[in-house]
């Protein structure tokens, strides 16, 4: 109850989400990974096996970079998780692409990676509009896998062990593939952050 | 190899950059998966975080393995 003379506190409007913009620095930093695809293509058509590997080593470290800037600058958003997967997907398909493409890994594993991967962005495709909103699907087990894809081109590059971590990337790859299209596909999409 | 390390140096480096943080990411992911092998397997993102740290186990047990073969 509310006595004669007082007055009741204003309502609380909900907070207003937070909007980015896209041209933020840790999308800067995303972007800037392409940077290093001609340089890589370079040093393997000129048989630079070390800088090859460095080159792809730069790629790998600018990803883990723009996620540390996205907290520091605090431009986290649903946009940039999406650029930071399309980032993955051209930027280690070019590689095993090219490295496949010079002899220096084989090619049926390649193939193998490359279709599963595509597998892997329809379906993500099939799962934003499901959710109906730009959105990017989260997969601990993916993640994962994806230092692995970066991994795959440097020991291409290095010739470090080549054939066998090529043929064990494809049935883990296939295993998580698996896991990862239930949820996408079946399962109930979470409500948005 | 023509670069700016030797044969040995830079199959050392790679033999770190693989091994070494492969060793790394088990202990990572060890430790995350016992963390949340208490919590409820019902939640999906639960059961999702299990497999990946799961699978992460995996691929540093291969990061390991390669990264010992290529010395023996």
């Amino acid at each position: 109850m509310v006595a004669a003379g007082e007055t009741l506190p204003a309502p609380v409007a909900p907070a207003a989400p937070r909007v980015v913009s896209p041209w933020n620095p840790a999308n800067a930093v995303t972007a800037s990974r392409f940077l290093t695809l001609p340089l890589f293509y370079y040093a393997v058509a000129h048989g630079y096996h070390q800088w090859a590997t460095f080159c792809m080593l730069g790629c790998g470290l600018l990803d883990k970079l723009d996620g540390l800037v996205a907290r520091i600058f605090n431009c986290k958003s649903a946009f940039g998780e999406l650029f930071d997967a399309i980032a993955d997907a051209t930027c280690y398909g070019f590689g095993l692409i090219v490295v496949a493409a010079f002899g220096w890994a084989p090619v049926i594993p390649v193939v193998g990676v490359i279709t599963l991967g595509a597998v892997n962005t329809v379906m993500r495709a099939i799962y934003v509009k499901r959710a109906g909103r730009t959105t990017n699907y989260k997969s601990y087990a993916m993640e994962r896998l994806v230092a692995y894809t970066g991994y795959l081109i440097g020991f291409a590059t290095g010739g470090f062990q080549v054939t066998f971590f090529y043929w064990l990337f494809l049935p883990v790859m296939a295993t998580i593939l698996a896991y990862d299209t239930k949820r996408m596909l079946v399962d109930p999409i979470p409500e948005a952050a | 190899m023509n670069g700016p390390l030797s044969y040995n140096a830079f199959y050392a480096f790679m033999t770190i950059t693989t091994g070494g943080v492969s060793a790394v990411w088990f202990a990572f992911d060890l430790r995350n998966l016992l963390r949340v092998r208490a919590l409820d397997g019902g939640d999906p993102v639960i059961r999702d975080r299990k497999f990946g740290y799961s699978i992460g186990l995996v691929i540093a047990t291969i990061g390991m393995l390669g990264s010992a073969k290529f010395w023996l």
